[in-house]
C-alpha cells in the first residue's frame, strides 16, 4: 500500500524517522517524498531536523504562547494554534501528494498537548480535504509519565478515534520511548522502542507492494487493509518472527532430495512452525494489550522465503485465529520473499473494544482532572 | 468443442492460465478466446499464458478498489464490475463468436472479485450472445473461514441462476497436505485444468471423417443443457508410445487385434476409476441427470466393446438413461484418459455445509455491526463521561 506518513510533535518526528530508516527494502509503503513532519515550535527543532529529506513544517512560530520548548498551554491552545496556521499547513500538505496515496498514517503522541491538540485538528482537516482513509498511529503515555499526559491522552482519544478511519495504538508503557542519545546527540539508530514500532508497521502496510518480487498466491493488497480497518475504532498489532534458511538453501535441499538424500527438515515442521508463529504474534505482546475476542476484523500476513510458507500451517493458523477472536472477518495473505532469512507474521486486530489500558488511562485522567478542579481556584492568583 | 474462456478474479485467472498450459502441452486447442478480468493489478501480472492484451483491470478508477482488489468483499466486487460494465462489454466485442461453441466463465467464489464480478460478467455475456454460457466455480474450503463461505453461498445463487450450467470445484476435497502455499495452489489448479480441458476439448475439430464414436460439441452442450450444478470425474493411464508399438509389431510380425478383450476391460476400468475418483465437487453420482464420458487418447487404444460396457455400467451407476459416451482421438497422446461429466448432480453435501457456515457468519457479522458504534463510544468515554474531547 502506498502511504503518506505524517509525524506530529517530537515523538511523531522521531517515529517517522525510524520508520523511513528501518525500511531498507524496495516496497512502496513509506516513501520520503510522501512524508511530512510537523511540530509546534519557535524554530525547527532537533527532532524535526533529524529526519532527512522529508517535508517539514513548524507551526505556531508566530504565536505568543509558543516558546523555544514548544507550546505553553493545553491541547485547546495547541488546537487553536494549528487552526490559525491551517493555510500554511495546507500548502505543506499539498507537497506530500496525499491524493496519490492509498491512505495517510498520522503518528500522534497522544500524551502531549501538541499531539492531542494538533493531531485532532489535522486529522479532521485531512478527512475534509482528501478522500483517502486517514489512519492514526496513536502513542499512549507510560505509567511513569505524569498524570497530565494520561489526561491529554484520554481526552485526545475521544477526538482522534471518531475523526480517524482507524486508530492503531502503541503503548508507551510496553516500550522505552525516551529519545536515544549517542554522545549527547539524538541517534535514531538506537531508538529501540520506535524501531519496534517500525518493525510492526512496515510489514503490515507494505505487504503486496514489492515490485519485481515474486507475486504472492494470495497477496494482501491495500483494499484488504482498508477493508479490515473499515469498522474504525481502535486497532492493535501483533508480531512474531523466526530465523529460517533462505530459499537458496532450499534449492540445494531440493537438489539433494532429488539425488536421493533426505531433506533437512520434514515439511510437517514447517506447518507447525508457521502455526506457532501466528499464535505467538496473536498471544504475545501486542502494540496495545487488548482482549482479542473483542476484535471485529483481523488481517494476518505471513512473509518469508516461499519454501517456508506452509499452506497447511497457514490454513490451520487462520482457522485458529477465527476461533480465538470469534470473528469470521479474517483476511489472510502471503508475502513471499525468496532472499529473506526471516519468517515473519504480523496480525492486525481491528476495532478491539476491550482495552484495559484505555480504562486505566481514563481513571488517571479523571483523578487528574478532579485535582485540577480543586487546585484551580486556590492556585489562581487573581 | 471450442470455447471463449474468461477468468474473473485471482483464482479464475490462474485456472484459465493453467488450462492454456495444459492445452499447449497436450496439443489441444480448446480456448479460442481468453480473457482475464480482475480488480487487482498485482494479480493480473501473474499469468504465463494469457496474453497481456487479454488482461482487463477493472475498478482502477473506483475509490473502493483503485487497482488493489476489493478486500474479499463480494458486494464491492459486484459494484466495481457493474460500474465498469461498458469496458467489460467492449472487451467481449472481440470475441469472434462464430468461432466458438460456448463461453466458459471461471471464478473463485470465496473472494470478492470473482464472486461479485463473475455474475455481472455472465449477465453481459448472456445479453450479448446466444451461445450457452457455463461457469466453473471454485468453492472455498471450510478452513478458509466464515467470510469466504458467506461470499460463496451468496454468489453461488447468482451463478447457478444465470448460467446454463455450473461446474463446481471444492477446495476442501482437493486440499493439499504437505505443501507450501505456492505449490498447493499450483497443483490444485493443474488438476482442475486437466479435467476441464480433457472433457471440453473433445470434438474441438468436429471433423466429419473421424470415427463414428467421436464426441462432438453438440453432445457436450446437450449434456450441460440440464442447468444446475455439475461435477467432473477423471482418470488417466499412460500408454506405450506409438514408436514402441511399431517396434513391437515389427519384431513379432503379427497384427494386434484392435479390439481385444483386455483393451475393452481397460476402457471400462478407466471409466469406473474416473467416476469413483475424487470428483471436482464430491456428490452422489446417482443424483446426476445426464452423464457424458469422453475417452481421450491414441485411437489404437480405443475399444468399441469397452465403450459399450462402460455405457451400461454408467447408466446403472448414475441411474439415468441419458448417458453419452464417445472418444476423442489424440494420435500422439501418451496417456489414455477418461473425463466424466455428471450434469445436474443434485446431491452435493459440500454446498449445504457452505450454506450453514454462511448463515452463521452472516449472523455474527450482523451482531458485531449492530453494536459497533456503541462499543467504540464506550471504549473512548470514561465511566461517568467526565472527560471532554479536545476539540
Amino acid at each position: 500500500m502506498k502511504l503518506a506518513l505524517i509525524g506530529i510533535g517530537g515523538l511523531g518526528c522521531r517515529a517517522v524517522g525510524c520508520i523511513l530508516d528501518e525500511q531498507t527494502d524496495t516496497q512502496r509503503a513509506f516513501a520520503r517524498e510522501n512524508a511530512l513532519v510537523c511540530d509546534i515550535a519557535r524554530a525547527p527543532t532537533d527532532e524535526l531536523e533529524a529526519v532527512p529529506d522529508v517535508e517539514r513544517t513548524v507551526i505556531g512560530d508566530t504565536s505568543p504562547h509558543v516558546t523555544g520548548d514548544g507550546i505553553d498551554g493545553g491541547p485547546e491552545l495547541a488546537a487553536q494554534v494549528t487552526r490559525n496556521d491551517l493555510p500554511e499547513l495546507r500548502r505543506t500538505l499539498d507537497s506530500v501528494a496525499i491524493h496519490e496515496s492509498d491512505a495517510v498514517l498520522v503518528v500522534v503522541p497522544l500524551g502531549t498537548a501538541t499531539g492531542s491538540g494538533t493531531g485532532s485538528v489535522l486529522v479532521s482537516e485531512l478527512q475534509e480535504t482528501y478522500d483517502v482513509p486517514v489512519y492514526v498511529l496513536g502513542v499512549l503515555p507510560a505509567d511513569d509519565d505524569d498524570d497530565e499526559s494520561a489526561l491529554l491522552a484520554a481526552r485526545g482519544l475521544r477526538t482522534v478515534v471518531p475523526a480517524a478511519d482507524s486508530t492503531l495504538l502503541f503503548d508507551g508503557e510496553l516500550w522505552d520511548l525516551t529519545p536515544a542519545e549517542t554522545d549527547g546527540e539524538y541517534d535514531e539508530t538506537t531508538d529501540e522502542g520506535l524501531r519496534e514500532l517500525a518493525t510492526r508497521v512496515i510489514p503490515l502496510f507494505s505487504a503486496g507492494e514489492r515490485d519485481g518480487h515474486r507475486v504472492a498466491e494470495n497477496a494482501v493488497d491495500s483494499s484488504d487493509i482498508i477493508r479490515t480497518l473499515d469498522p474504525g475504532g481502535v486497532a492493535s498489532v501483533g508480531y512474531a518472527s523466526a530465523t529460517v534458511e533462505p530459499d537458496t538453501r532450499g534449492l540445494i535441499g531440493r537438489l539433494l532430495s532429488w539425488l536421493g538424500s533426505t531433506p533437512d527438515t520434514p515439511e510437517s515442521t514447517d506447518a507447525a512452525k508457521v502455526k506457532s508463529l501466528v499464535q505467538q504474534a496473536a498471544n504475545g505482546r501486542l502494540t496495545v494489550s487488548c482482549d482479542i475476542t473483542s476484535t471485529e476484523r483481523a488481517l494476518v500476513v505471513l512473509s518469508g522465503p516461499p519454501s517456508e510458507l506452509s499452506r497447511r500451517g497457514f490454513e490451520s493458523a487462520r482457522q485458529w485465529l477465527e476461533d480465538e477472536t470469534d470473528t469470521v472477518e479474517i483476511l489472510a495473505g502471503d508475502d513471499p520473499r525468496p532472499r529473506s532469512s526471516t519468517l515473519e507474521v504480523v496480525v492486525l486486530f481491528s476495532n478491539v473494544t476491550t482495552v484495559p489500558r484505555i480504562d486505566a488511562l481514563q481513571s488517571r485522567a479523571v483523578a487528574r482532572q478532579r485535582d485540577h478542579a480543586s487546585d484551580g481556584p486556590s492556585s489562581d492568583p487573581h | 468443442m471450442k470455447l471463449a474462456t474468461i477468468g474473473v478474479g485471482n483464482a479464475g485467472s490462474k485456472i484459465v492460465d493453467r488450462m492454456l498450459e495444459f492445452e499447449s502441452k497436450t496439443d489441444r486447442n480448446l480456448c479460442r478466446h481468453v480473457h482475464a478480468i480482475n480488480t487487482a493489478r498485482t494479480d493480473l501480472a501473474k499469468p504465463d499464458y494469457i496474453p497481456e492484451d487479454r488482461r482487463l483491470l477493472i475498478g482502477d478508477t473506483n475509490q473502493k478498489a483503485k487497482g488493489h482488489g476489493v478486500g474479499g468483499d463480494v458486494e464491492v466486487g459486484a459494484e466495481v464490475a457493474q460500474k465498469d460494465i461498458d469496458e467489460i462489454r467492449r472487451a467481449f466485442d472481440d470475441i469472434e463468436i462464430h468461432q466458438v461453441d460456448a463461453i466458459l466463465v471461471v471464478a473463485g467464489l470465496g473472494g470478492g472479485s470473482g464472486s461479485g464480478g463473475g455474475p455481472v460478467v455472465i449477465d453481459a455475456l448472456q445479453q450479448m450472445y446466444d451461445e450457452p454460457v457455463y461457469a466453473l466455480g471454485v468453492l472455498p474450503g471450510k478452513y478458509e473461514g466464515g467470510r469466504p463461505a458467506l461470499n460463496a453461498a451468496r454468489s453461488l445463487q447468482s451463478f447457478v441462476t444465470k448460467v446454463d450450467n455450473f461446474i463446481g470445484f471444492d477446495n476442501d476435497a482437493w486440499r493439499a497436505r504437505e505443501q507450501t502455499i505456492e505449490e498447493g495452489y499450483e497443483q490444485m489448479n493443474r488438476e482442475l485444468a486437466s479435467r476441464l480441458v480433457t472433457l471440453l476439448a473433445a470434438g474441438e475439430t468436429d471433423d466429419s471423417d473421424v470415427a463414428e464414436n467421436a464426441m462432438d460439441s453438440s453432445d457436450i452442450i446437450r449434456t450441460l443443457d440440464t442447468g444446475g450444478v455439475s461435477s467432473i470425474g477423471y482418470a488417466a493411464t499412460s500408454v506405450e508410445t506409438a514408436n514402441e508399438g511399431f517396434l513391437d509389431r515389427w519384431s513379432s510380425d503379427q497384427e494386434e487385434p484392435r479390439d481385444d478383450g483386455s483393451q475393452a476391460t481397460k476402457i471400462k476400468g478407466l471409466v469406473r476409476r474416473a467416476v469413483n475418483s475424487r470428483l471436482t465437487l464430491p456428490g452422489e453420482v446417482s443424483s446426476a441427470d445426464r452423464v457424458l464420458a469422453v475417452i481421450s487418447g491414441p485411437p489404437s487404444k480405443f475399444s468399441r466393446k469397452g465403450i459399450e460396457s462402460a455405457r451400461q455400467w454408467l447408466e446403472q451407476e448414475a441411474d439415468t438413461v441419458e448417458v453419452l459416451i464417445g472418444d476423442d482421438p489424440r494420435e500422439n497422446a501418451s496417456r489414455l484418459s477418461a473425463a466424466i461429466l455428471l450434469s445436474n448432480m443434485t446431491e452435493t453435501p459440500r454446498i449445504k455445509e457452505i450454506q450453514d457456515q454462511a448463515v452463521d457468519a452472516q449472523e455474527k457479522i450482523a451482531a458485531q455491526e449492530a453494536v459497533r458504534e456503541e462499543e467504540i463510544d464506550d471504549l473512548i468515554t470514561d465511566d461517568n463521561n467526565d472527560l471532554d474531547p479536545v476539540v
